[in-house]
């Protein structure tokens, strides 16, 4: 059997690199914050790519084809998260993440697998460490939405964060849609 | 003798990034959608260990795994558990199912191979099996 508790420890301390002291920081700051790493590790260690933080005046959603993976989730918080990548940078990322050639990536299946596996990882690391804040929650199933001119609007009742990063001459936009907390 | 690896996932790109990673092995990995198909792969296949995800539909992997213990046949082939859940509720659920390791995604190959390894005496690949 392996040593559980080793690797609990290893979870935990991999948590607490996060900063989360701030009690006066709102749950849609937090998980913005949460989703900065997760982002950079998924990138990191799935694609051998290095990203960094977006200017904010180049934070808008590209006219070119955009493939997005969406994946929200449902308990004591309530959000969604869309990660919009262009479509020629999602092909990219499908022949890294898969080990071949892009001309061997053969239709849009194969590109969309990939980009609903990287929102889920993303999502799920700020997942666990919700739940490991008392804010318990489920994921549910990815989506994959593909077109131009996209543009996702908040209601009334939902607060919005985006975040954007460089990865090279290509941009990752991510979308954060929060319940507000009652 | 070939070992043979059975990889769980619902995403067939977690099952591609498994077979990648033990392409330069000696080495036959099997692949299921879901639990149903895993169990079904299991008793076909007789596998040396399983790489198994958690949330899957059809049947999930807790099920399966459940379904594995149940079986005389099967239940002491070792698994390893896939999740992209790293939360502390969820790697203590885990490690109460009796499993033999977990791997949180992201991961590497190279996390994947050693956890493997720790279970499965893979052999490299020589001139006479590359295919």
């Amino acid at each position: 059997m392996m040593p559980f508790d080793t690797l609990l420890e290893g979870s935990i301390q991999k948590i607490k690199t996060t900063n989360m002291t701030n009690t006066k920081t709102s749950l849609v700051e937090k998980v913005s914050e949460l989703l900065q790493t997760s982002t950079a590790e998924v990138f990191r260690t799935m694609f051998s790519l290095e990203t960094s933080p977006l200017p904010s005046d180049q934070l808008e959603l590209s006219h070119r084809p955009l493939v997005a993976g969406s994946i929200g989730f449902i308990g004591e918080a309530n959000g969604i998260v869309h990660v919009h990548v262009s479509s020629d940078f999602a092909r990219t990322l499908a022949s890294r993440m898969l080990g071949m050639a892009e001309n061997e990536i053969d239709g849009d299946e194969m590109v969309n697998d990939v980009i609903g596996e990287l929102s889920n990882m993303i999502v799920g690391a700020v997942k666990s460490q919700l739940c490991d804040m008392g804010n318990t929650c489920v994921l549910t199933i990815p989506a994959i939405v593909r077109g131009e001119n996209i543009s996702v609007s908040p209601t009334s009742s939902t607060e919005q964060s985006l975040l954007g990063f460089c990865c090279g001459n290509n941009h990752i936009l991510i979308e954060l849609q929060m319940k507000q907390s009652t | 003798m070939s070992s043979k690896i059975l990889s769980v996932d619902d995403s067939k790109t977690i099952r591609m990034i498994v077979k990648r990673a033990f392409a330069p092995y000696d080495a036959t990995v099997f692949e299921a959608a879901n639990g149903e198909e895993g169990l079904a792969a299991s008793l076909a296949n007789k596998p040396d260990i399983i790489i198994l995800d958690i949330t899957m539909p059809v049947m999930d992997g807790v099920t399966m795994l459940t379904k594995l213990k149940e079986n005389a046949d099967l239940k002491n082939i070792p698994v390893i558990m896939l999740t992209a859940e790293s939360g502390r509720e969820n790697v203590a659920f885990i490690a109460s199912l009796g499993v033999s390791d977990y791997l949180v995604k992201p991961f590497k190959d190279d996390q994947l191979i050693e956890k493997v390894k720790r279970v499965v005496a893979l052999q490299p690949k020589t001139a006479a099996v590359v295919t």
